[in-house]
Formats: C-alpha cells, structure tokens, sequence
C-alpha cells in the first residue's frame, strides 16, 4: 500500500518526459512542413505542459516516497523492537549481542528502503511503459506491439540481473564481515600487533581479505551491468524496429518522428531499474537475516504468577540442565544453593556452562531438566517480572544510553532521589569520576557526550546494580575487556559495593576472586 | 569537503591508474551520447522524409550499443576502481598506524570507525560520485560545442541559462545553510537514539525497563520521520526549482527552433538536433548534485582519511614535542642483541606529568629484571623501549625486540594462528609443539578436541588468565628477536607454573636479552641485573 501513491506520482512524472519528447518530435516535424502557426499551438502548450509537469510530479513523487518509507521504518522499529524485547537477551547469541542488535538497525534500514528503491521506480516504470503502449497503439496497434516486446525484454533483462545480484549477495556478506574484522583487529590492537611484529602477518590478512572483497564485489557488478547494458542495447533495437514499423503505416511525418523517438524517451524510465534490481538483491538478504533472528521461541515461558513477599530470596538450582539452543545443552546437572548473602564465583573453561548458569538464575533461559526455586516455590511457578525483579546483571558489555548520566542511572530504578544516585557513584567507585564531571548528574554520556572508559563504563554497570536494591546481583565476565590493575580495582569495589547481597560471579579471571564463599568449577572432568 | 581531492592521487598512486581509466570511460560514455543525438535526429530525418533509412538506423543501433557497452564498463570498471580506492586507502591508514606511536594514533573507537566504515563510504563516492562528476563536467561542454556548429542560437540560450543552474543552487544553499546545519545535529541526534536504545536492549531488559520503551521508539521515531521531512522539503525544493529552470531553459530552445522551422530558417535536421541536444547540457550537472547528495559520506570520509595520512608539520599542539629519539641497531651496532637507555623522559599525551623521569637503562644479553612500585612507570618503560610510545626526551637504542604485554594478545582465530604471528620463519606444528611442551601446555593444547586448531573465540574467551600468559611466553619462545620483554610474565600463575615460567625465562636469557618486569622475588633471584624504578630514577640492585 505505502509507495502505490509515490509510484504513481513517479510514473507520471516519467509519462510526462515521454510525452514531452514524443510530442515535440512530432511538433518539429510538423513546424518543418511550414504550417499556419495556429494550427501548432496546441503541441506547443502540450510541450510546455509536459515540460512543467514534469519536475511537479517529480517533487510529489520525492515527497511521497521518503515520507511513506520513514513511516515504514518508524512501523517497522517499534514492531522489530517490541518482537525482540521477549527473544533479549537469550536468542540474541551469547556474545557480542551489541553487534548483532546493531546489524538488525542496518538490516532494516535496508528492508525499509527497498520500498522507495525497488518498489517506487518499478510502479513508475510500469505506469510510463503503459501509457507509452497506450499512446502508440492508438496511432499504430503495431507499434504498442513493439513497446510490449520491449518492456517484457526488458523484464527479462531485470530479472537476470537480479539473478545475479543474488548470488553474490551471501559471498559480499563475508567478504565485507571478513575486512571489518581484519580492519578491526588493527585499529584496536595497534600496539599488541607492533609489540609482537605481526604488522606483516595482520596487513597479510587485510591483503587477502580485500582480494576476496575485490572478487565478491566484481561479481555483483555484472548484475548491475547486465541491466544497463541490457536496456541500453534493447532500446537501439527498438528504435529499430520502430522505425520500420512507422515507415511501414500510413501516418502523417510528425506521428513517424513521434514513434522512433519514443523507444529513447521511455529508456529514462528503465535505466533507474539497475539500482533497483541492486537495492533488491540487499534487502532480500537483510530481511533473510531478519526474519531467522525475530522468527524464534523466546528462551522463557513465563506462564507461572506467583508472586513473592520476600525481599530476601533463598534461590537454588538442582540438577539443572540447560542449553542456549533448543536440542543442545550446555550444562548440565548444575546444583548451586544460594542462600541470601552467598558470595559464589563461577570458573571453567570456554563452552563448560558459566553464562549458561548465570542466564537461567536470571530467569533469562528455562532449563530443560532440574529444579529452579525461590524460597523453596518452583520458578515456573512464578510471575515471571517478579523473579527478574529480584536479580540485578552486570554483564560484559554494559550499554551507556546517549543521554545524561540521571538517565543512565535511573533506568535501574526510576523512583531514586538525586541523593541515592550519588550514593550509588560513591559506592562503585565513581565518585572522584563524578567530582570531576563539568554537569554533575546532566553530563551527557555515551555518543555525542562524554566519552567513558572500559572501566568507568563497568563501574556504571555496577552502580546500577547498587541502586536497584534488588537483592541478587549476577555478574558475567565483569572486567572480561579490562585491563588488570583496572581488573583488579574494580573487583575490590565489586565486593564492598554488594556487602550483604547474593552475588554470583562469572569469570575466567582471578581477580576478585579470592574473597568469595565458594567457587564452583564447571569444567567437566575428563 | 572537496568534490575531488588532489591529495587522493598524491597519497595513493596507485589509484591513478584506475581513476584515469574511470574518467575516460565516463567520458566517452558521454561522447557516445552525443553521437547518439546525432544518430537519432539523422534517423528522423530520413524515416520523415522516407528515404534510404537503413544506414542512419544502423548508425543509431551503433551508438545504443556503444553506449550499452560502456554503460556495461562503467559499472565494471566502477566496482573494481572504487574497491581498489577504498581498499588502498584502509590499507595505507592501517599501515601508518603500525609504524607510529600510540601519540600519532586517534583514539581506538575512532580509529575503528574510520578504517571500517570511513573507508567503506569511499566504494559508492568512486563507484556514483566520480563518473558523474566526469559526466558533468565533459557532456555539457561536448553539447555546447556541438550545438556552436549545429546550431549557435540554441548555443547561445543555453549558454546563457546554464551559468543559472550552479547559481541558483548557491544561493538557495546560502538561504538555507544556517537552517539545516541547526536541523542536522538535532536530527542525528533523533536518528541514533533507535541504535542506542537497541544496543542498550539488554540493559533495558535486565531492569525491567524494555517494554515501556516500545511507546518511546514508536514517538521518536515519528519525530524522526517529522524532522527529516521538513529538511527534505527544503533540499528537494531546490533540487525541482533546478529542474524546473532547466526545463524552461529547453523549452526555450524548443520554441525559437520551432519559429525558425516555421520560417524556413532552418533545417528539420538542424532543428532535431538542437532540441536533442539541449537537454544534454543540463541533466549531467543536475546529476552531479544528486549523486553527490548520496557520496556526501564518501567525501567527508576521503578527507579524514587523507589528513591521518599526512600529518601536519609540526607535531600536535595539545602533547608535548617528542624530541626523544630511538634507534634500532643493526647486527653490526655496539650493542646489536640488547637494549641502551639514554636519559628518557615520558609524559602521556594531553599530560605534564612525567611518567618516567631521566631514566637510564643498559641492559646486554642476560636477564634484566626492573621491579618498582605500582605506577612507578615500568609498563610504560617497555612500552618506550618497544617503539611503541615516542620518549619526551632522551634516546632508546636496541635490537629487534617482541614484547609480551601484561594482558597477552590473542585474536580470535586457533591457537596455532595466535603463535604463528609475528614468525619471521616457517613454524612447523612440531615447532608449536616445543615451544608449548616450554610453557608447560603441549598437555593441555593436544588434550582439546582440535589440538591447535582449536578456537580461541571471542577475546581468547575461556582460557584462564594463567594460560592465556603462557600462550603468549610459547609465541615469545618462537620469536627470533634477540631482545624481548616480559611485563609480569609470572602474574596470574600458580605456584607450579611460575616456577616453570622462572626457568623458561631464565633460560630464554641464557642466549637473548631479557628485559623482564615483575614483582616477583622468585624471578628477581634469578636474574642478572635488578633495576628498582621509582620513576625518577633508577637504582641498581647488586644481584
């Protein structure tokens, strides 16, 4: 529906360009065979007509269309944000969920956009090319005939071109993903390369990688050329077999001109198809991608609503097996007891089940198999926000919102007065930070605002997690991109800023460590 | 923000070569079009006059697949030329930045964007924006000059108006300039806050905060959408008042063209091919503005990527002047296998602190342990002697050196990957397999299920501290510099494993200069020469 209107506009923005290039071939025609001026005005006001019509309808098609696409992509937002609100954060992969919520911004703009780059130039194409057959067959049925050919050749020639577009899609993908890494690598680890003069064996890597870029994008360009090319070379045999056809009927001079200039007039209106068939190809592989992420069970029924009176819950996991892909566990027979105000650090090695663990006391999985339990009531037994409501995560890759640093903190818990705020900074460690800050609590952060480091960034994580006051604090691989004396110091404000809460710690570092009631060591014996 | 930047072809040479044969094949497609408009009309002639039509016909299905031909070699050419661009370019800019110091670097965030994105937004400026510019700039003066000959009152009217076209685009850029630039920051303010509030989706979630959110992307979104309208309305504005005059300017062509025929003044030949002509003149320049619209980004990028490439003169006014030198010596220098430190001073960039103070250094073959306080500077002294930071003052001459960092770089990728960086030589597995067997982790690595084949993942994710440091001694063990530098290599280890570590490093020294920091005695009472930092000076410790 959205976009029929832009296209309309659009087509008879390019109807008027043929128009104006049929009729003042016929006009010069006919004014060479010297007639009574008079008898030539209606074409002159018709040329000045279409000449004007055209930019008008232009702009309402310009108009039209971004405005229609942006309403799409604000309907398009709120639906991909609200679907993925039940898949977060289990189904979005168990690292660098950032990045993949990042990818679904550019995937939809993509998936958007089609609808003024694929849609718009292919209703106007359609509108122009039936007008045209329209117009000649009125003055010569063969001549439609011509157009028609014309137009399903052209057809033909979009849909190979599309054909190949597609097939280099996927490899484009990888190839492009590859030089972003290897790019990446380079731009954020400079130093480490050129402490262990790998610069060659890394600039190697980005060599190898641009060639297959280089391939991939070479290999795309042949869609693209195939429909110029293509549309180009159909249009020259038309104007052809155009001329032909009009020598052959009994027509007048100016309709003969009118007929072979038509063929070129109505190549404006194909040409833009080669983007088209381009911006295509993107979006059917954005909305692939799309759709695989959105088109998942979320990893948490929540059908139980129980609700709870204590604030100071007594969790504990028995036998729990559990998986972040349905058919796979990755943990399994699990026991932790987590009275309130254990301390608990969980260590093992990759792929041994921490984060796992860590996700299904959030109540971010269900296990398939054991017990998960509240103050001695089954979870799935209970309202779902009211076991999350007890649990406060400080994962790996803490998002700083791009508004003020008030935002950023209430969002944990929107009733705290500035005083608690405050509280919350000292306590995690920030209050030199915060001192420091020229607006205090109206700094802005994040893009556009202040920049903030791996380890501020943690401790506002952590500072969040002080001012929900909920009782259980989980963290995953809290300073996993920190250095270690950054490591180590927030560590130490970690386990005075939680004094008194259930912790539960995940790392694969030592720091921090130390001071914990337990550690439970995943790591299967073999 | 330049349509073309000189400086490209300077920087990067090797990009003539595919930029000159863009350009030509850009314009020949438009001297093809010209010749197509010539065709055309000669085509109309003879079909109205009904004469020998055959020949002119051939003439124009000549030109359409000429023109189809280099429509087809512009697309080609296009890919290739703008991949080559923006792959140089990436490639210089990372190469730079392995050959400077941390002072002459941007920031790690920026430096990403730039050799990621910045370069990529360079593809469509060659691939669109270039041709089109060439088309513009060739196409108008071939119409010009063919209509002098055709036909010079037609050349004179479009003379005449199209000097308008570049005018009137000034001047509605000139009314609305304040106007957008104020728009522009508030709108990429409205467009990034969907990219924030999903990549903060798991906070939001995590709080119990996501769901209320859905009403807010919903309202700023159609902010959004409100706000970028009313600056499109403008820009396209303009952009159909261009038009328009161009149209008004053809029709003007048309009308004189048409009186004259009447008259008998002039040809019907003459007469199509002022008015197929005409248009030509106008529509290259238009597109230059659009296309450029779309290669804004490219541009911008370009010119960033550029000034990275050349750097100023002077150094950077907001750090201080390093006027420290280094020198690295070749196999025949006084102390080609170790490490001379003359009087060095360092102060992080934007800082006037000393981090390092009138430090002096010797250090031969052997093992040189350097211990001090926390904060003493002793990271930051490897880092001088690495070449990694440039020394305030003072002089830093040494071999080759390979330094394991106190947090051990290992990029995704296998472990057999992670070693083999930095070889200057073929390293067999067998070769991994001593020098792990060294670290104490041939067990270990042989024991996974790909042995060294087996991923690191994201970050070196699932290695403890201890192994990841091992891992990186194992690369230091293949490495063939004759000086390295340990920070800390026995932190984060268990009893066993620093004694493994202490001997490996005591017998790495046996035929190379080590330069080890620590804290700890073990490795201390092993060493050659102790050196206690204090960040002002330097002491010697007798052994």
């Amino acid at each position: 529906m959205n976009g029929r209107l832009a296209g309309l506009w659009g087509g008879l923005a390019l109807t008027s360009g043929v128009a104006l290039t049929a009729t003042s071939g016929w006009l010069i025609v006919r004014a060479s065979e010297r007639p009574v001026i008079l008898t030539l005005l209606t074409a002159i006001v018709g040329v000045r007509a279409f000449g004007m019509a055209r930019p008008f309808f232009r702009h309402l098609e310009r108009l039209r269309s971004h405005d229609s696409a942006l309403g799409d992509l604000a309907a398009a937002r709120t639906r991909v944000y609200a679907a993925l609100v039940p898949l977060t954060p289990a189904r979005l992969g168990r690292r660098s969920r950032s990045a993949v919520l990042t990818g679904v911004v550019d995937d939809l703009t993509d998936v958007v956009e089609a609808h003024v780059r694929v849609r718009v130039p292919v209703l106007s194409a359609l509108v122009a090319a039936a007008f045209t057959t329209l117009l000649t067959g009125l003055l010569v049925p063969t001549a439609a005939l011509v157009v028609l050919a014309w137009v399903l050749l052209v057809g033909v020639v979009d849909a190979a071109g599309l054909a190949l577009e597609r097939s280099a899609q996927s490899v484009l993908g990888a190839a492009r993903a590859e030089v972003g890494r290897a790019a990446e690598l380079v731009a954020r680890h400079t130093s480490e390369l050129r402490a262990i003069g790998a610069e060659g064996d890394v600039l190697d890597r980005l060599d190898r990688a641009h060639d297959d870029l280089g391939r991939a994008l070479r290999r795309q360009s042949r869609g693209r050329a195939l429909v110029t090319g293509g549309v180009l070379a159909l249009t020259g045999l038309a104007t052809l077999v155009m001329a032909r056809v009009a020598l052959g009927s009994d027509v007048s001079p100016g309709v003969m001109a009118l007929l072979v200039v038509v063929p070129a007039a109505l190549a404006d209106a194909m040409l833009p198809l080669a983007d088209a068939v381009r911006a295509r190809a993107r979006a059917e592989q954005s909305g692939a991608r799309m759709e695989a992420l959105l088109d998942q069970r979320p990893a948490v029924a929540g059908r139980g609503t129980g609700l709870l009176a204590c604030r100071a819950p007594h969790l504990r996991l028995t036998g729990i097996d559990a998986g972040w892909v349905d058919g796979r566990t990755d943990v399994t027979g699990v026991d932790l007891d987590l009275p309130p105000g254990r301390r608990v650090g969980i260590i093992g090695a990759n792929g041994s089940g921490k984060s796992t663990t860590l996700a299904v006391l959030a109540r971010h999985l269900d296990p398939v198999a054991g017990r998960y339990t509240v103050d001695g009531r089954d979870v799935t037994e209970l309202d779902l926000d009211a076991v999350r409501d007890l649990v406060a995560v400080v994962d790996d890759e803490p998002h700083v919102f791009a508004t003020d640093l008030r935002a950023n903190l209430l969002l944990a818990r929107p009733d705290a007065t500035d005083t608690d705020l405050v509280d919350a900074l000292n306590v995690a460690g920030l209050g030199r930070w915060f001192e420091a800050l020229p607006d205090g609590l109206a700094t802005g952060l994040g893009a556009g605002g202040r920049g903030v480091s791996g380890g501020e960034r943690a401790r506002l994580a952590l500072a969040r997690a002080v001012l929900s006051q909920r009782p259980v604090v989980l963290l995953d691989e809290p300073v996993a991109h920190l250095d270690s004396p950054t490591a180590t110091s927030v560590m130490r404000d970690v386990s005075t800023a939680l004094a008194g809460r259930t912790v539960v710690v995940v790392s694969h570092r030592s720091e921090g460590l130390d001071s914990l009631d337990e550690i439970l060591d995943l790591t299967p014996t073999r | 923000m330049r349509p073309f930047d000189p400086r490209l072809l300077r920087a990067a040479p090797e990009v003539r070569l595919p930029v000159a044969a863009l350009t030509v094949v850009a314009g020949a497609q438009g001297v093809a079009a010209i010749a197509l408009a010539f065709a055309l009309a000669r085509l109309v002639t003879d079909v109205v006059s009904g004469g020998a039509w055959q020949r002119s016909g051939l003439w124009v299905l000549g030109a359409f697949v000429v023109r189809a031909g280099l429509g087809v070699l512009v697309d080609r050419i296009g890919a290739s030329t703008s991949h080559r661009v923006s792959s140089v370019l990436r490639r210089r800019l990372l190469q730079r930045w392995l050959t400077a110091p941390v002072e002459g670097r941007p920031d790690p965030e920026r430096a990403s964007t730039l050799a990621v994105q910045g370069a990529s937004a360079v593809e469509p400026y060659a691939a669109r924006f270039l041709p089109a510019l060439v088309a513009g700039a060739v196409v108008p003066v071939l119409a010009v000059g063919a209509l002098v000959v055709v036909d010079p009152l037609s050349a004179l009217v479009v003379v005449v108006t199209l000097p308008l076209l570049p005018l009137f685009a000034a001047l509605i850029g000139r009314e609305t300039q304040d106007d957008t630039m104020s728009r522009w920051r508030a709108l990429e303010q409205l467009a990034g806050h969907f990219g924030d509030v999903m990549r903060g989706l798991p906070t939001l979630v995590s709080y119990g905060r996501a769901r209320r959110q859905v009403d807010v992307v919903r309202a700023v979104s159609q902010q959004h959408r409100a706000a970028t309208m009313r600056t499109l309305k403008v820009a396209f504005l303009s952009s159909s008042a261009l038009e328009l005059l161009a149209s008004i300017s053809v029709a003007i062509v048309a009308v004189t063209v048409g009186l004259r025929l009447t008259h008998g003044s002039m040809t019907l030949h003459a007469g199509l091919l002022a008015i197929l002509l005409a248009p030509e003149a106008y529509w290259p320049i238009r597109r230059v503005g659009t296309e450029f619209h779309a290669a804004a980004d490219g541009a911008t990028a370009i010119d960033a990527i550029l000034t990275e490439l050349t750097p100023p003169a002077s150094s950077t006014t907001d750090c201080p002047a390093g006027t420290g030198e280094r020198q690295r010596v070749g196999p025949s220098g006084a102390i080609s296998r170790g490490v001379v430190v003359e009087r060095v001073a360092y102060a992080y960039p934007r800082s006037d602190r000393l981090v390092l103070d009138d430090v002096s250094l010797v250090a031969g073959p052997g093992l040189t342990v350097v211990t001090g306080e926390s904060g003493a500077g002793k990271s930051t002294l490897l880092d001088v002697v690495a070449g990694l930071r440039v020394p305030t003052q003072g002089r830093v001459s040494t071999a080759t050196v390979h330094y394991v960092t106190q947090r051990p770089f290992l990029p995704d990728g296998s472990i057999g990957e992670a070693l083999r960086l930095g070889a200057t030589r073929e390293l067999t597995d067998a070769h991994l397999l001593s020098a792990l067997e060294q670290v104490g982790l041939a067990g270990f690595v042989s024991g996974l299920p790909d042995g060294l084949d087996t991923s690191l993942g994201d970050d070196g994710f699932g290695l403890s501290a201890g192994q990841r440091t091992r891992l990186a001694l194992a690369r230091a063990v293949l490495s063939s510099a004759p000086v390295l530098l340990l920070d800390e290599p026995t932190a984060h280890l268990d009893g066993e494993s620093a004694d493994l570590v202490r001997d490996l490093v005591r017998r790495l020294a046996d035929d190379r200069c080590v330069v080890a920091v620590t804290h700890s005695a073990d490795l201390v009472a092993v060493a050659d020469e102790h050196v206690h930092l204090t960040g002002s000076l330097v002491q010697a410790v007798p052994a």
